[in-house]
């Protein structure tokens, strides 16, 4: 085989993802270029090292000198809604700078080794990190970056506002990044292709950010990309003006054969013409070439995670990402989009050459866990998966999504894949509402899925249900039903995906709109527009499905163990709860652990050894953060924000907000920060605080304080307890428990 | 320091004596503090996971 050894290719992950595994696109990419000739091909996350970097010291040291200061708030005669989102940064900033500079190493260092596995030391860490985003955060005001998304002042869906985000220095905290670590590094080895892999809209922005700075930097290089996101807008994303100076193309669903065509009509002179689901720009005019045909499935070789940086993902073993079958064998849901994703057809990879690759992955990175990624495994895959990967002493851990299957998961199927390291399934459920299940075309029973979940379950297989609240003509009792259904089932299913519906373009709810009783609404200024509003003949409105989404969430809170508290935090870092179940901790070992923290802290009360945490700060506030959060938590500022899956603002929802959520009044107060928490006091509480760190414990601050003020003091200090401020550990010095803030 | 200022002087150390003096709970009246604690609902939320990377 000829080896190019001159012709490097680079491919990136561009932020932002989720921050604890790598993922697969790239590794497939690469695996498949180096086979077919092209040997110098390097795979960047450039998500996780942008995350990596802001959650450093120096990095969050200097983000909070940025942020504005309360000070730019004290003597105003109100807060005004259009200042609430500027102010709780200030506050938070203020409280927790201090505490989460001097955390966040040892935070990552937990989530990276051992200490992960002890919830007391994990919790913490993994607050810190959203806390230390907040930072990051403020300081480029009003971005917002979190583990799990990141948006902007501009919306998704409009393509100036793309390109004028991509631009935008003092707002978008990339720019900063790929100048200072990503260019540099590529200055060393010039790219002469680069490849973005955007999965998720919230990469839109830093994936054409990142193409534009380098096609200014490397005029030579040619700039493409693709990736599920791309796969639903990318047609009008490459008519939209301007967007070549970003991008020089594009590939449409599978990456393989388009990326490899491509590199080889840039390398060898060839016609971008003949690279087949590629659209590419023709002296400034987007040429859409014809579909091109799909790889065989089975002869892939297996994924190149080499050169990815293993040590940086915030989990403490690698999770990883392994194709088993590409589109979906089903097909039929009337709200799905993912067959869109990958392109038409389905295609699966033998069990013999799965477990094959698997191992080879398993002994080449020494890793134990996998996350199968499938749209669904179709009934044979489920027999024989197991048998091979038995078969062959594979000894791995494992996780997957799945289609309910009654026939395959049988109480003995579901032996089997426990025995062969299955430890979690992810089930569409969506609704118990037959009518509804009919509707979305789901081709499954509630009883049958309960019977699926069950058998799992009883296997030791941990179980999640994905959920859609919303879906047209769905009325809030159908959806409280569905609440109801599996709360009452909280034995077998332990987590709960919850979605609202979006009408999205590419599904067939869009496609045919009168047979779910909707009329669409067009945007005719969002030349980027992916989902749309709808008007629905019946059921509830966009509006009522949010609500009862926040009933359903409020219940599974209230209910679930894994979301009580702050053990949703595992629910929420991809792979978390998995790597406990990697363990084999028992899925009901690990719920009940959960409940037994949760209660715990509830029963927390006024030990007579309490005394304010280690690093409690207090700040003074001239409003109050407590009714600002409030506020800004009502689904009317909710929307304000662009939408989480969307990236869209709602039209005309900052007026209405300002109009009926109005603004707040000056109010002394002091917000208290320590492990992690916030709480806010009046001033006397400071006083109450100062005495206490003086006294050394509650207890002898209550032999101080007198009989009549008791009372007050042990709720109060039990109060405080719950929240992590104070502590039963040793007293702080008085000397070092200092108040900060504006007026002190 | 003159005569008389010693004497200021001395009268100041004396009062702040006798508010050291003072019970703890005199001092700061315990019982009248407002000792509201305002729990703020956590900005970590559910609805913000990306579930679907394909
Ligand atoms: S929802 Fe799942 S089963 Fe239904 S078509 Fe989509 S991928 Fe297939």
């Amino acid at each position: 085989m000829i080896q190019t050894a001159s012709f490097p290719v680079t491919l990136v992950f561009p932020p932002q993802g989720h921050f604890t595994q790598p993922y697969l696109a790239l590794p497939c990419l690469k695996a498949w270029l180096r086979e077919h000739g092209f040997a110098d091909v390097e795979v960047i996350d450039a998500s996780v090292e942008a995350y990596d970097r802001f959650l450093t010291a120096d990095y969050l040291a200097r983000a909070s000198a940025r942020v504005p200061s309360l000070a730019s708030f004290e003597g105003a005669q109100e807060l005004r809604f259009e200042d609430m989102e500027a102010f709780r940064a200030a506050a938070e900033s203020a409280a927790s700078a201090a505490s989460v500079i001097a955390g966040v190493e040892e935070a990552k260092r937990v989530l990276r080794g051992e200490d992960f596995y002890d919830p007391e030391r994990y919790v913490p860490a993994v607050r810190t990190l959203y806390h230390g985003l907040r930072l990051v955060s403020a300081a480029h005001f009003p971005s917002q970056l979190t583990p799990h998304n990141f948006t902007m002042r501009y919306a998704n869906d409009r393509s100036a506002e793309v390109l004028a985000a991509t631009v935008d220095r003092e707002e978008n905290p990339f720019l900063e990044f790929y100048d200072s670590e990503l260019l540099p590094r590529l200055d060393a080895r010039p790219p002469r292709v680069l490849g973005l892999s955007v999965i998720y809209g919230s990469q839109l922005i830093p994936a054409l950010t990142l193409g534009r700075l380098v096609k200014e930097r490397f005029p030579d290089c040619h700039v493409t990309a693709g990736g599920g996101f791309l796969a639903y807008i990318g047609a009008k994303l490459m008519r939209a003006p301007g967007v070549d100076a970003c991008l020089d193309s594009l590939v449409f669903h599978e990456g393989e054969a388009p990326l490899l065509g491509l590199c080889r009509a840039l390398r060898d002179g060839g016609d971008l013409a003949e690279v087949g689901s590629l659209t590419w720009f023709d002296g400034g005019t987007p040429v859409e070439n014809a579909p091109g045909h799909p790889i065989p499935l089975d002869r892939a070789p297996v994924p190149d995670f080499d050169g990815l940086p293993f040590d940086k993902y915030f989990s403490p073993e690698t999770v990883l990402p392994f194709d088993i079958n590409r589109g979906c064998y089903y097909g039929e849901c009337t709200f799905c989009t993912l067959p869109t994703v990958i392109g038409p057809g389905y295609r699966t990879r033998r069990a013999e050459t799965i477990v094959d690759h698997v191992i080879r992955l398993r002994d080449r990175h020494g890793a134990r866990c996998f996350n199968f990624i499938t749209d669904c495994m179709p009934p044979g895959m489920i027999a024989d998966l197991p048998d091979e990967l038995i078969r062959r002493e594979a000894n791995v851990r494992w996780w997957s999504d799945a289609r309910i299957e009654p026939r395959a998961y049988t109480a003995e199927g579901a032996r089997a894949l426990y025995d062969s390291g299955c430890r979690k399934l992810l089930f569409g459920f969506e609704t118990a509402t037959p009518r509804l299940l009919k509707l979305m075309k789901k081709g499954q029973s509630v009883k049958s899925t309960l019977e699926v979940a069950e058998n799992c379950s009883k296997a030791g297989i941990s179980v999640t249900f994905y959920a859609m609240v919303g879906f047209p003509s769905e009325t809030r009792e159908e959806a409280r039903a569905t609440l109801d259904f599996l709360l009452a089932h909280s034995d077998v299913v332990r987590e709960v995906s919850l979605q609202t519906f979006h009408l999205d373009e590419v599904a067939e709810t869009y496609r045919d709109p009168a047979a779910f009783g909707i009329e669409v609404l067009d945007d005719p200024r969002a030349d980027l527009q992916l989902y749309h509003d709808y008007v629905a003949a019946s059921g509830m409105t966009a509006a009522e499905a949010a609500e009862a989404f926040d009933e359903m969430m409020a219940g599974f809170r209230a209910n679930l163990p894994l979301f009580s508290g702050d053990n949703v935090l595992y629910f929420m870092q991809k792979s978390h709860y998995f790597l406990h179940l990697a363990r084999d901790v028992h899925p009901d070992e690990f719920v009940r652990r959960c409940a037994e923290r949760t209660n715990a802290r509830e029963a927390r009360g006024a030990d007579p050894s309490l005394a304010p945490a280690e690093g409690l700060a207090l700040v003074e506030l001239p409003f109050s953060y407590a009714d600002c959060v409030r506020t800004l938590g009502h689904p009317l500022a909710r929307a304000v924000r662009p939408d989480f899956l969307t990236g869209s603002f709602v039209e005309g929802a900052r007026e209405e907000a300002i109009a009926s959520l109005g603004a707040l009044a000056p109010a002394r107060r002091v917000l208290a920060y320590a492990n992690g928490e916030f709480v806010e006091l009046r001033p006397d509480g400071r006083t109450a605080l100062a005495a206490l760190a003086a006294a050394g414990s509650l207890g002898e601050l209550l032999a101080e304080a007198g009989s009549e003020a008791a009372e007050g003091l042990r709720a109060f200090a039990a109060r405080l307890h719950r929240r992590g401020a104070l502590t039963p550990r040793a007293a702080v010095p008085a000397a070092e428990f200092e108040t900060q803030g504006v007026t002190s | 320091m003159t005569e008389p200022d010693k004497k200021k002087d001395g009268a100041k150390k004396e009062a702040a004596k006798d508010e050291t003096a003072k019970p703890l709970a005199e001092k700061i009246g315990f019982a009248k503090l407002d000792l509201t604690v305002e729990e703020v609902e956590e900005r970590i939320s559910p609805r913000e996971t990306n579930v679907f990377d394909k």
